[in-house]
């Protein structure tokens, strides 16, 4: 978080003087209109207030007992104050809407209308129509080529291309997208052909949800800002009921308080800071979270994911980089180093995970390429399944050309290995050679040679993983891979863990090797041995013992527990079912990403609740100022409050100004949000407290003396 | 000023009154648990006869709403009992120096100042009450509000414990609380307040002749039994106008001193049953800090004076200026209401000192109603300031949900609305000055004074049987009526909807049983009760100590 809130600074300082544009001002000046500040009642009573002091500016004389004739510019310069308080207010929702205007704007970049060749099959031929990207349909074929823009979201079909996203990921290394992966809407093609199928309407995509969700005014509040705006309008009661009975028991005491001075330390102990703040303050942190590339669906999520209690975080992808590189063949005894790298070099031919291909790296540089090779053509492929957590290959040279069951990428490694065909003569007749995790190749052993477990353990205790190759049920060997960690990963975990975060491990790995890779990073808890289906029971038993859940999840199998965890962000590379199921949507897809959303949850609530404590502790100064003018004349006792020694004439205008200027002042805070290290809640608590509440009641005093004193002086 | 040995027994009454209040709370929690005892041999009997007696399910749960309307119904029973027994001792027994009968506004005053634990006097009892007036509606009501308001602040926490179904039975509350705690305690207390001089009689006034050799009367009755639940149930209604300046009610400094530790007693046992019940003892510590904390304010505030008690007007010599004014904070800290000392004689500052115990209501406050204070004002600063924490706000792992802000915010918002509205109106309508108040610092102290006291059920006041006009009748019975149950109601509403709500189980939020919160919380309730109230303690009691009115307000 540190080094991305760095360059925020600049860059938002920057958004800040450009868009204090003529639009935004006329905006603002737009929403003094009474009709449009119902929704802000704080705002709305500041106003009235101005109208009547305006109005005792004007015709002091209408206000018998409540105004004096020699107060009217007084009273005109009080009036000033109140309007101005109101327009600072109207500033801020202004400026934030521009912000979220920007974000939508930039998201909408990627939405412009291309002409894009949707492919219309007949019966023999099929077709190329060109249509705007406004009438394609879910479902349909559009046939991509080098430079063409993708019109929707959608899913390849055919053909490998390369890909620019650096619009939405801000990645500018081009990806590469095979059948089944996922295009985004606004990337394009930079290299070759592709035919893919849309799999959302116009108007439907995320970036869709996303452009009206910051662009709606009546964007719906979050649950907390209700309860925050339950608490305005309670203060707003309280202070009602107080400013009522002075004006009542200056009546009926005969204490000649002044209407205008009444209605100045109304509006200074309403809380109009956090009244104007509050709608910018929300939308900030939907701006903020899409400065991360992230975009959430509401602004609930958001708050939620600041009350994580436990992140589920992925091994895979999360903490390590993804691939694991294999680094040794370890044979058993009886066996060479060659026999076993042959076998893996054959086993992992079809597997194109990387994986695989850092095995078929390794045994190439150790130079164990086998002979066998050229039979690969005839072998049999058998896929790895979640089911039986291995794989290989059954190489025959007796049943002749035995097609593998893959599918298109399987053709291409079929071509490939043909050219091997011919010089496999003789030898045996059917070779099985099977790789997988050491316990599920031990289910196709004849026998299990002495020490299989223990070299497997050893393997799995240094944190790295084992995979045992088998040829014909005799176990040869056992190859290495090591996991690689991500950067900064453990930097994050410690943070997660100082916030009182519990991070929790997923990992299909087994637990010997689960448990070294979490203890390299720092956690204490893993779930080893999960398919993806074990993340729903997982979340659920978390969920069960009343916990915030957060996790992540690309594939179709990860939609049920994104769905039902409390924060569910899925990755942009990920399926369209675990999009639709989770409450956000990282268009980085970086699983790493999560712990950003949630200290941005954490931020945007602390940001919140700094901004209403502070404007509520403001008002103990205000009663200082306020009170010895009120009564100067019937109580003149009185004046022992006026503690800052302020001037009779100028101290309401001093508080009235402190009260207006503190808003445009912490129109940055609102935006940037409350910095924060991360540490223990109560520490935070406690500091933030320290800063905004003790600083709230202390702050003003300084300022209303200050802003005394350069009045006066004027 | 207070001096070294003062400040000594200050510490000593309030650490051997803590002390004493969290040997006897396990008992007091097993009275609402229900757990086995030893009394039940005794007990179980008496109590089930009269479950039967009255119809009573003691097995029968009741919601929020039930629990609390069988509270108000009750209570609203014995008022009009109470009000019979007034209206019309002048022909009921036990009446030997043959009183008159109540005028209805002073007897619906009484009746509801005593049924809500204000006790209010615009009378003195000495020349207007009878025995059985004394004993059958004064002493039953003293006994039988306490016992309400340890019911509804039970509930309160009942509400909120983990895995509760229900609010538990109002009945069986109300009568264990009678059986097990009020009566054997306030019996023991009266046996000792008998020991140190307090007459306990039904026989009659005493003739005397005194020194000058005129005729007089010793104004002896069922003294001693009065006084101890007066003070150990918080209400503070005396037998005699004067209340415990009075020798029989207060015969010296030994008595003195057991009647601040009694008014003390129950409303701290509350404050570690509230933890006890709850199954998480460490969350009384906020209550607890907070309360003694913000007394501590007050104390500092009233001692603040040279000279709080000015003891050479020759006004208190007895007891003592430093133990009248220690009396005065005391009994306004915990709503009591009792007072030793006519308020007349004290120093502004004291008054600003006693206007702030009833502001807050939660020094530890009134039987059970001093505890639900201090939970809405947890609840308020939880919510207000607990977001700086980085997540939503909850307390006891309950999120608090906007619903629960208004609430809180209107139980709040009641209080100045209460105290205000009728001092305006006094001043309005002119009956302020019908009894002699005006409208300068002195006068609208007393009166801001009397609807403070009033709305806080506290019931000490300046009034006196001055206040016994129909508009101070009536006014301060609807405010005492109303400043009782309304927020005893929005509390039980509260913690009602809490049954069943989805709690958070993790550790990882605030944590409201620090020291840090609890300062936090005793910041942010002097900051709420400041920014409500200071204008109009700065047109009273501030006023006047600028305007130099050191030798008290009278």
């Amino acid at each position: 978080m540190g080094s991305r809130q760095g360059a925020a600074g600049p860059r938002l300082r920057r958004g800040l003087s450009s868009a204090l544009s003529r639009r935004v001002l006329a905006d603002s000046v737009a929403r003094l209109s009474p009709s449009r500040l119902v929704s802000n009642p704080v705002m709305l009573i500041v106003e009235l207030a101005f109208f009547v002091v305006a109005a005792m500016a004007a015709d002091p004389g209408a206000f018998a007992g409540l105004a004096t004739e020699g107060g009217r510019a007084y009273y005109a310069e009080i009036a000033a104050v109140l309007l101005v308080t109101v327009w600072f207010s109207t500033l801020s929702d202004s400026l934030a809407e521009q912000q979220a205007r920007n974000t939508a704007s930039s998201l909408r970049k990627l939405e412009e209308d291309v002409q894009s060749k949707k492919l219309v099959r007949e019966e023999w031929s099929q077709t190329v129509v060109l249509v705007s990207s406004k009438e394609l349909r879910k479902g349909d074929l559009v046939l991509l080529e080098q430079g063409d823009a993708v019109p929707l979201d959608s899913v390849v079909l055919e053909g490998i291309a390369m890909v620019d996203e650096s619009l939405l990921t801000g990645e500018s290394s081009p990806a590469k997208k095979a059948p089944g992966d996922v295009l985004i809407g606004g990337s394009r093609l930079t290299s070759d052909t592709i035919t893919a199928r849309v799999t959302a309407n116009p108007g439907e995509t995320f970036v869709d949800q996303m452009i009206q969700m910051v662009e709606s005014s009546k964007r719906p509040k979050t649950p907390n800002e209700e309860a925050v705006t339950v608490v305005l309008v309670g203060l707003t009661a309280i202070f009602t009921v107080i400013v009522g009975s002075l004006l009542g028991l200056s009546s009926v005491l005969g204490l000649h308080a002044d209407l205008s001075v009444l209605l100045a330390l109304y509006v200074c102990l309403l809380p109009t800071t956090i009244g104007a703040l509050l709608p910018a303050i929300g939308l900030s942190g939907i701006s903020r979270l899409y400065g991360r590339r992230i975009v959430a669906k509401s602004g609930r999520a958001i708050e939620t994911a600041g009350d994580t209690d436990v992140i589920l975080l992925d091994k895979t992808g999360t903490i390590t980089v993804g691939n694991r590189r294999a680094i040794e063949f370890m044979p058993f005894t009886g066996h060479s180093e060659r026999e076993v790298g042959e076998a893996a070099f054959l086993s992992s031919w079809h597997d194109d995970t990387p994986e695989g291909r850092s095995i078929i790296g390794l045994a190439y540089e150790r130079g164990f390429v086998p002979r066998e090779l050229n039979s690969l053509a005839l072998s049999e492929v058998q896929e790895f399944s979640a089911s039986t957590r291995r794989s290989g290959v059954v190489i025959s040279t007796e049943r002749g050309l035995t097609f593998p069951k893959g599918g298109k990428e399987m053709a291409q490694r079929a071509r490939v290995s043909r050219k091997y065909a011919d010089a496999t003569a003789g030898g045996q007749l059917e070779v099985k050679l099977t790789k997988g995790a050491p316990d599920a190749i031990k289910e196709v052993l004849a026998s299990v040679p002495p020490g299989f477990d223990q070299a497997a353990e050893r393997v799995s205790a240094a944190g790295e993983t084992a995979m045992a190759v088998a040829r014909d049920g005799e176990a040869l060997g056992i190859i290495r891979l090591k996991d690689v960690l991500k950067e900064g990963i453990r930097e994050k975990i410690q943070a997660v863990k100082t916030l009182g975060i519990r991070p929790v491990m997923i990992t299909g790995d087994q637990p010997l090797t689960a448990k070294s890779i979490a203890s390299e990073v720092g956690i204490t808890e893993y779930v080893p041995r999960t398919r993806p289906e074990d993340k729903f029971q997982i979340v659920k038993t978390e969920q069960g013992q009343s916990r915030v859940v957060a996790m992540i999840g690309d594939g179709t199998n990860d939609a049920p527990a994104l769905a039902v965890a409390d924060v569910g962000l899925a990755m942009n590379s990920g399926t369209e079912a675990a999009k639709e199921a989770a409450n956000m949507v990282d268009l980085e897809s970086n699983p790493a990403n999560i712990i950003e959303v949630v200290m941005l949850g954490k931020q945007l609530l602390m940001t919140r609740g700094a901004v209403t404590a502070f404007s509520i502790a403001n008002d103990v100064a205000k009663y200082f100022a306020i009170m010895p003018v009120l009564f100067a004349s019937a109580l003149p006792e009185l004046g022992a409050l006026n503690i800052l020694h302020l001037g009779l004439r100028t101290a309401v205008l001093s508080a009235l100004l402190f009260n207006a200027v503190i808003i445009p002042l912490l129109i940055p805070l609102a935006m940037r949000g409350v910095s924060f290290k991360p540490a223990g809640t109560m520490t935070i608590f406690l500091r933030n407290m320290l800063v905004y509440g003790v600083g709230g009641v202390v702050v003003p005093f300084v300022g209303i003396k200050l802003i005394d004193l350069l009045i006066s002086a004027l | 000023m207070i001096d070294i040995q003062q400040l000594a027994s200050v510490v000593l009454i309030l650490g051997g009154t803590m002390v004493a209040a969290w040997l006897v709370s396990p008992f007091v929690t097993s009275i609402y648990t229900r757990a086995p005892s030893r009394l039940d041999r005794i007990l179980n009997p008496l109590e089930n006869w009269i479950y039967r007696l009255t119809g009573t399910d003691p097995d029968h749960g009741m919601g929020w709403k039930e629990y609390f309307l069988a509270g108000l119904v009750l209570n609203i029973a014995q008022m009009a009992i109470a009000f019979a027994i007034l209206a019309l001792q002048g022909v009921l027994p036990l009446n030997p120096m043959g009183f008159r009968g109540v005028s209805w506004g002073l007897a619906l005053n009484t009746v509801v100042s005593f049924a809500t634990n204000t006790n209010l006097q615009h009378y003195n009892g000495e020349t207007t009450l009878s025995y059985l007036s004394q004993m059958g509606a004064i002493q039953f009501l003293e006994f039988t509000s306490a016992a309400t308001g340890v019911c509804m602040g039970v509930a309160l926490v009942r509400g909120i414990v983990v895995g509760s179904k229900d609010m538990g039975n109002f009945y069986v509350d109300f009568v264990r609380s009678l059986t097990r705690l009020l009566l054997p305690f306030c019996f023991v207390a009266a046996v000792v307040l008998v020991w140190m001089g307090v007459p306990q009689t039904i026989g009659g006034y005493v003739p005397i002749k005194t020194l000058q050799g005129s005729p007089g009367y010793v104004l002896v009755g069922p003294v001693a039994s009065l006084v101890s639940i007066m003070q150990l149930g918080t209400n503070g209604g005396g037998y005699y106008g004067a209340n415990s300046a009075y020798p029989f009610m207060n015969p010296g400094p030994t008595s003195d001193v057991l009647e601040i530790c009694l008014m003390l007693l129950l409303p701290t046992t509350l404050v570690f049953v509230f933890g006890q019940l709850l199954g998480k003892k460490r969350e009384s510590i906020p209550i607890l800090l907070g309360a003694y904390l913000l007394f501590a304010v007050d104390l500092a505030i009233a001692f603040a004076p040279a000279l709080p008690l000015n003891d050479a007007a020759g006004i208190e010599t007895r007891i003592g200026g430093f133990f009248s004014v220690f009396w005065t904070v005391v009994t306004t800290a915990v709503t009591t209401g009792s007072v030793n000392t006519a308020l007349s004689a004290m120093h502004p500052l004291v008054i600003l000192a006693g206007f702030m115990g009833m502001l807050i209501q939660a020094t530890p406050g009134g039987e059970g109603v001093g505890l639900s204070y201090m939970v809405m004002y947890v609840i308020i600063t939880v919510f207000i300031v607990g977001l700086m924490s980085g997540r939503t706000p909850e307390y006891l792992g309950i999120k608090i949900t906007s619903r629960d802000v208004k609430l809180v915010l209107a139980a709040f918002l009641l209080h100045p609305i209460l105290i205000l509205a009728p001092t305006i109106v006094a001043y309005a309508s002119g009956a302020a000055s019908a009894v002699g108040l005006s409208g300068g610092s002195t006068g609208f102290t007393e009166v801001l004074y009397e609807f403070t006291s009033a709305a806080a059920n506290n019931g000490s006041d300046f009034l006196g049987a001055a206040g016994n006009t129909l508009f101070f009748n009536l006014a301060t019975a609807a405010v005492m009526f109303v400043g009782r149950y309304a927020p005893i109601g929005l509390m039980l509403a509260l913690s009602g909807s809490v049954i069943g709500r989805k709690r958070s189980g993790e550790a990882g939020g605030l944590k409201t049983d620090s020291v840090g919160f609890s300062l936090v919380l005793v910041g942010s309730i002097l900051i709420l009760v400041v920014l409500t109230f200071l204008p109009f303690l700065a047109l009273g009691p501030i006023l006047s100590y600028f305007q130099g009115n050191v030798n008290g307000l009278g």
